[in-house]
């Protein structure tokens, strides 16, 4: 048995998947969800799927929760001291992401050589600083360490070293830039380090309180797993030091619960209309897309790969407006849950109620709200819901065509690898979420292509959480002039010799990719590691060859260990 | 996060399956470096700098611009047609308005690719700034263009490409011809008689530093460009001016390079040579990014960089200063052309101006010997005629119809083209008509 729980801006979501036979829902929960107290609504949906299913028949929990968004996007986060050394190039202070910040001498180049060593004199007062201004969780970034991490090893000891003004250890957490991957990019990589850095503590509190409470509820037997943007999943114990790969998995979940739910071949829109944002996803050829170089967060580019996903502020319970020229407007905002439910505002839920699309909660209640509101602004209340629905699915229809076409604009990267030249041309709507059968008709209307609401629907991002499997990704780079490999997501070094190639290091890259996940507890099939990039330079200098600069990337793909209804 | 003050657009094509040998200076690892470099500042994470896909270049883009013998897929690989196809794309990015500057930063290099072509020299087999030009004239109508070649070595391929065209000024800074390949690019090669002055050398001495470089183009290239009044101006970005480039001798530094971008504000960039592949490449590319994006390149700084070690002499700096002098007149002033001169700068023979050329290609061990002539007409810049021959190989000819061609000159150029398929014993025969965008080719 799997449990999947999505912690959602509104609903928090679970499922319980039986694998015994073909794959299928055993269970299945909608809560709401606690703001301040996401640990309850974790709970509170276990308690509801375990008075279904017996609980030592679950294996597996997989979780995706918006804690860490949440604090990020509420600045609920931690000062964070970070210490970066670049050398020549922009100005790092164009990357300084908070206010302790500190840029020390000291150069590697592109090649991983050390120009110059770093300042020690500079490092210390760096740490002095931080030391007075209180901050206990630091971030060491240096350019160009996913070549060589020495200036980010060295800050780490002299962080490591450091005590506070009581003789304890001054640094809870250490974040050394390499860790974060391979991809070259130091802006995103002090970005990332920070992020990581500024919800460390409060997203370990979380995990621990997680895994105390299934102690309580007779699940401490169950592997853990959280997931992440990229439509993969960690181990909990894993995440604890890579908090920041957790932000914004709850779109990868619907993706992923699609994936589960259907068979798509084409290219084809996957609409998950929650309760306050409905996020838009794009398949090329049946395959997500993702992101190029990683998602931003806030304002800030960084390195978390993640599949593509727009979220717009259009859901059940995005409230109805009504502007002074009888325009009719539904969300951004939420004003509580809709009027059939128990709120005060009517919201997008209860128009669909008026028009008979859906019947959810106290029908009556809706009508009479939406009555109210199109009577102040002399309109029929039929009309009103009409209108509101209409807007609705219209504004979806906006944003998914100017998603189109930002993907059509750009080189697109699927799941599996780059599409060159590609028009990405929808021909199939998938719509899950709380609203979808309710909204069914309202968006085939407006899209005029085939619109599909599986079975499951209501819960297809739990579902998605309950059956993603890990992934994990690394690049190797070897010079065999240094007689260096490097693999910096695992901070792994070997010495190589002169005749190292290009096949000796797929090779390498995926023994140590299975190796890796092995550790984390997660068996791999040798054909679940895919190359996707592999380049061979020979080096010279004068007349002759000195070495071959050598980089591979590898991976394990995002995808779901079972669909379901026996396809 | 970064804003750039200026739309740029960049167009990377490093040719990572191309090379002219597995040593040679432009091989596959040239441009390795400076991807590494771009990516890992963030460059494409600034807001206004974009990145895109280079176009290819058509068989007929080239045969707009060269007589490629015997054809162009016989002179070119894919990996030509898509550097051409990038220095386009940064071309139509700039002339939609969808970029305010666009930099090309491709390889294979271009620019000492003749108007004919029988195969590579310099490491060059089609002239990319000129496949571009003349792409841009096709598509967006007739416009003047200053040429800015600050390649370290003399853009002898764009001054033949342009040898007769008055509506393109071609400047080329470069070491002194004396000693360094090609081993032309003087004053005096000032353009053919319908285009005497739009050709400008600027030979520079052997370790020359920013101070020559940015003093040459303050006294000497930007009164010119302004006098010129260009559509649209087009560096020829050359990077081997560099103080560590292992085979030249100057001594240019990344900062300067994107101080005279900084000046010269060009509309589109495109890489030439540049073979300091490590120590020069991401600093310069970077420093010329960033110069022509409005954003700040002050912290750009090679790893061996020290302005003393690689300052010019003070002998050096007055025979600049001297060079700076004369070499306005040239262009305000141009003295006149000498009909009775000896055939290999050109003699005038009644309405015909005739020079005799031989030309070797290095890269491929080419010789190859020709005539050139263009009819002296007063009522379009003239016909043009080219005789060629390589090696031992067979004779071919090639007729230009210019793109103001009177009809006088239209009609002759299509008699040449006939006559030469009758009785010239043309092994081939290419004619590009500008005028009506006929472009033909005999003989497969």
């Amino acid at each position: 048995m799997l449990l999947g729980i999505d912690v959602g801006g509104t609903h928090t979501d679970a499922v319980a998947i039986d694998m015994t036979g073909d794959a299928e829902v055993a269970a299945s929960c909608k809560v709401p969800t606690h703001h301040d107290d996401l640990l309850r609504s974790v709970t509170e949906a276990l308690a509801a799927i375990l008075a279904e299913v017996d609980k030592d028949a679950v294996t597996q929990l997989n979780l995706s929760t918006t804690l860490s968004t949440n604090a990020i996007v509420q600045g609920k986060t931690e000062d964070v001291g970070v210490i970066v050394s670049s050398g020549p190039g922009i100005d790092p202070h164009n990357a300084m992401p908070c206010k302790d910040f500190f840029v020390i001498d000291g150069s590697i180049d592109h090649r991983g050589n050390e120009v110059r060593a770093l300042s020690a004199r500079q490092l210390e007062r760096a740490v002095d600083a931080c030391r007075e201004n209180g901050v206990r969780v630091f971030a060491a970034v240096s350019k160009f360490s996913t070549r060589n991490p020495r200036h980010e090893n060295t800050i780490r000891r002299m962080v490591e070293r450091a005590e506070d003004q009581e003789g304890n250890p001054l640094a809870d957490f250490v974040t050394l830039g390499h860790q974060l991957g391979g991809a070259l990019n130091f802006p995103r990589r002090v970005a990332t380090a920070y992020f990581n850095c500024s919800v460390w503590r409060l997203y370990n509190d979380f995990v621990t309180a997680v895994e105390s409470a299934l102690e309580e509820m007779g699940l401490g037997h169950v592997t853990v797993n959280i997931l992440k943007a990229d439509g993969g999943t960690m181990p909990l114990s894993q995440s604890r030091t890579m908090p920041v790969q957790s932000i914004f998995s709850g779109p990868a979940a619907s993706v992923m619960g699609i994936i589960a739910l259907t068979d798509i071949f084409h290219d084809s829109v996957i609409l998950d209309i929650g309760g306050t944002t409905t996020d838009i996803a794009v398949f090329a050829e049946g395959a997500p897309l993702i992101e190029r170089e990683g998602i931003d967060i806030g304002s800030h580019p960084t390195l978390v790969s993640a599949l593509k996903v727009l979220s717009i502020g259009i859901g059940g319970d995005s409230a109805i407006s009504v502007a002074g020229s009888g325009t009719v407007r539904v969300g951004p905002n939420r004003l509580g849950p809709s009027v059939c439910l128990g709120g005060t505002h009517p919201t997008l839920t209860d128009a669909l109620n008026v028009l008979g699309a859906s019947a959810i909660g106290d029908v009556d209640k809706s009508a009479q709200a939406i009555e109210v509101l199109a009577s102040a602004h002399g309109l029929s209340g039929p009309d009103l819901a009409r209108d509101a629905v209409d807007r609705a699915s219209e504004t979806i229809y906006d944003a998914t065509r100017e998603l189109v076409e930002e993907i059509n604009s750009k080189p697109v990267y699927t799941i599996h690898e780059l599409v060159e030249d590609k028009r990405v041309v929808p021909k199939k709507i998938y719509v899950v979420g709380g609203p979808a059968e309710a909204m069914k008709m309202d968006l085939f209307r407006r899209f005029q292509l085939s619109t599909e609401v599986p079975e499951n629907y209501g819960v297809a991002n739990a579902v998605g959480a309950a059956l993603t499997r890990p992934t994990w990704e690394l690049e190797l780079f070897a010079d065999t002039q240094r007689h260096t490999l490097f693999i910096p997501s695992l901070s792994y070094r070997e010495n190589v010799h002169s005749s190292y190639d290009l096949e000796d290091a797929k090779k390498d890259a995926v023994n140590q990719l299975t190796m890796q996940l092995d550790s984390m507890g997660v068996f791999l099939q040798p054909e679940d590691a895919q190359i996707t990039h592999a380049s061979s330079f020979n080096m010279v200098e004068g007349m002759s060859r000195v070495g071959r600069n050598i980089r591979v990337k590898c991976q394990v793909r995002p995808h779901v260990v079972a669909v379901l209804g026996g396809r | 996060m970064l804003k750039a003050n200026n739309k740029l657009g960049i167009i990377f094509f490093p040719a990572f399956d191309w090379a002219i040998s597995p040593t040679h200076p432009e091989r596959q690892e040239r441009l390795l470096y400076t991807q590494d470099q771009l990516r890992e500042e963030g460059i494409f994470d600034i807001e206004g700098v974009e990145e895109y896909k280079p176009d290819v270049a058509d068989i007929e883009d080239v045969e707009r611009v060269h007589f490629c013998f015997p054809d162009v897929n016989s002179v070119t690989t894919r990996s030509h047609r898509i550097s051409a196809g990038g220095a386009m794309k940064a071309a139509d990015l700039v002339m939609t308005g969808e970029r305010d500057c666009a930099f090309a930063m491709v390889r294979p290099p271009g620019h000492h690719a003749m108007k004919v072509v029988h195969g590579s020299r310099g490491f060059c087999n089609i002239n990319i700034e000129a496949v571009m030009i003349e792409h841009i004239r096709e598509t967006y109508g007739h416009k003047r263009v200053a040429i800015v070649d600050t390649d370290c070595h003399h853009g002898d391929g764009t001054q033949d490409v342009y040898w007769h065209d008055p509506d393109t000024l071609f400047i080329s800074l470069h070491q002194d011809g004396r000693t360094l390949y090609p081993g032309s690019g003087f004053p005096q090669e000032l353009g053919g008689p319908k285009a005497r002055g739009r050709n400008i050398n600027i030979p520079l001495p052997p370790n020359t530093s920013d101070e020559g470089f940015l003093m040459a183009m303050e006294r000497v290239v930007m009164p010119i460009l302004e006098d010129f009044k260009p559509d649209l101006v087009v560096n020829s970005a050359g990077q081997d001016n560099h103080f560590s480039d292992p085979i030249t001798n100057m001594n240019f530094s990344a900062r300067g390079y994107a101080a005279l971008n900084e000046m010269l504000k060009p509309d589109i960039a495109v890489l030439e040579g540049g073979y300091s592949i490590q120590g020069a490449l991401p600093y310069v590319n970077l420093g010329i990014c960033l110069a022509m994006a409005g954003v700040d390149y002050s912290h750009v700084r090679e790893p061996n960089y020290n302005p003393d070690q690689i300052k010019q002499d003070d002998q050096t700096t007055a025979y600049i200063e001297e060079l700076c002098r004369q070499l306005p007149k040239l262009y305000f002033d141009p003295p006149a052309f000498d009909p009775k001169g000896d055939s290999r700068q050109g003699v005038i023979s009644g309405n015909q101006f005739i020079r005799h050329k031989q030309i070797y290609y290095d890269t491929d061990g080419i010789n190859e010997v020709q005539q050139e002539s263009l009819t002296l007409c007063d009522k379009c810049r003239g016909l043009y005629k080219v005789e060629t021959r390589a090696d031992s190989g067979p004779l071919c000819l090639g007729v230009e119809i210019p793109i103001d061609a009177c009809p006088d000159c239209k009609s002759k150029g299509y008699q040449l083209v006939e006559d030469g398929l009758i009785k010239g014993g043309y092994r081939y025969v290419q004619l590009i008509n500008r005028k009506d965008k006929d472009y033909v080719r005999y003989g497969f």
